[in-house]
């Protein structure tokens, strides 16, 4: 448990590191539209190789993303697919067969059916997991409050960013702590029951989380803050050249996939 | 304070974004839990933390740590993103926070008050995660019959959540008011 795992930064010199916080979040946010309204798999192929080509820019070390991608290759991809699968074969939909044996059928459709949503989701992880390896996580707040969202609900994101390694200290330490007095949590190399160790350490955490929130409050209040309706960031973000550019290929790629729904949808 | 300082106080600021931080870093971990036969569905004793979070606090702290929570928790351990759930996840904090219009804030602690906690969860999980599937179907993320919106998607995630929350959010809300008993200023 480790909490330098969990908030996934990896401080790095490539170009998508030197990006601008703003420009990689319109265009993971472009990606994602595009994915959500694209209406067959051949338009998603050109966005998964998008992403992929934003993944290898950033130039990270396979060493310290291996466990990632174990996740999302095991639980995204091959779960998912097979889910998929048996869903598709249990609900039939009807398409041309490639593969009967008695009730045993196997369409055109159904694979269709079972790879195009495992193309999307893998996508949507390739340029997700690419945003938050290269950018630190203080970045977030001041780039949404530079994109005119409003301070104070900017503020909660730097909050949470803030608390979430102190929570899964937290966690280690409640539960050396019950440990100390006589609880044997189960399993030693077992990862399943490692976290299943985790459930009794939900109540006290959370109680001693919710309590600390006066004292939060409290000292922010002493130093003034909610007391100004305008409120600036330690941290100022400029745009250089190659922000623009990123700008200007998001809009381009969402332009093209409105049009090809567009087309799709009154041709077909 | 006035009502309209209310709504966005320094409190309910902080506590959105220790709920939020909370709820992702449970999530992180039981994000593994994924249910067999089901599109991505895991079983996470957690969702009482968004649950809790909105009994105590009111409705909108309870929607922001579980809207917020679940984008993060997601983004983090698979990197994904899809909004409906992250608003069915919201809503499960915010229907527990509808008990402020329903009893007095000293009932809260009290067995009638945790007792409706108890069915505001399992109302919560059938609403938000009803929400969530439903969507799904109507937008066709994934999945294209109601049938398998209905057994892969809602009954699994809403069976599980109800489970969990309607046993643990209670016990939260029961230790929090034991543990505030007697501290100024908080209730």
């Amino acid at each position: 448990m480790s909490e330098s795992r969990f908030i996934k930064y990896i401080e790095g010199k490539s170009i998508i590191h030197n990006l601008d916080p703003r420009a990689k979040i319109i265009f993971v946010f472009s990606i994602l539209f595009s994915l959500t309204i694209s209406p067959s798999l051949i338009l998603i192929i050109p966005l998964l190789i998008i992403s992929f080509l934003f993944y290898l820019l950033a130039k990270l070390p396979l060493k310290k993303t291996i466990t990632t991608w174990k996740f999302v290759l095991i639980i995204v991809v091959v779960l998912s697919m097979l889910n998929l699968l048996t869903l598709s074969i249990l609900y039939k939909h009807g398409g041309n067969i490639i593969f009967e044996f008695s009730w045993f059928v196997i369409t055109d459709e159904i694979i269709q059916r079972a790879i195009f949503p495992v193309m999307k989701l893998l996508s949507l992880a390739i340029v997700t997991i690419t945003l938050i390896f290269t950018t630190p996580p203080k970045l977030y707040a001041p780039a949404l409050g530079q994109m005119h969202v409003p301070y104070k609900p900017a503020y909660i994101i730097q909050l949470a960013f803030r608390y979430i390694p102190e929570y899964i200290l937290e966690m280690r330490k409640t539960l050396e702590a019950q440990m100390a007095r006589g609880f044997k949590p189960k399993g030693g190399k077992n990862p399943l029951a490692k976290i299943l160790s985790i459930i009794p350490l939900i109540v006290p955490v959370t109680i001693s989380a919710a309590l600390s929130i006066y004292d939060i409050a409290d000292a922010m209040e002493l130093r003034g803050f909610g007391e100004k309706k305008n409120h600036t960031w330690y941290r100022k973000l400029d745009f250089n050249r190659k922000d623009i550019f990123l700008i200007i290929l998001s809009i381009f790629i969402v332009l093209i996939y409105i049009l090809s729904y567009f087309y799709f949808r009154f041709l077909f | 304070m006035s009502g309209k300082r209310e709504f966005l106080s320094v409190t309910s600021i902080v506590a959105m974004g220790i709920g939020t931080a909370l709820y992702a870093a449970f999530n992180v971990f039981f994000n593994i839990f994924q249910l067999p036969g089901t599109q991505l569905v895991a079983l996470r004793p957690s969702v009482a933390i968004p649950m809790f979070f909105g009994f105590v606090f009111g409705p909108i702290v309870g929607f922001v740590a579980g809207f917020l929570g679940n984008i993060i928790s997601d983004a983090i351990s698979w990197g994904g993103f899809w909004w409906n759930w992250d608003v069915g996840n919201g809503l499960l904090g915010l229907i527990p926070g509808l008990t402020i219009f329903l009893i007095k804030k000293e009932e809260m602690s009290t067995s009638k008050g945790l007792i409706l906690c108890s069915i505001l969860s399992i109302i919560a999980s059938i609403i938000g995660m009803g929400f969530a599937a439903y969507t799904d179907y109507i937008f066709g993320y994934g999945i294209s019959t109601i049938e398998e919106a209905t057994y892969a998607l809602f009954l699994p995630a809403a069976i599980t959540d109800a489970v969990n929350g309607a046993i643990i959010t209670p016990i939260l809300v029961a230790a929090y008011s034991a543990a505030v008993k007697g501290r100024a200023r908080r209730a």
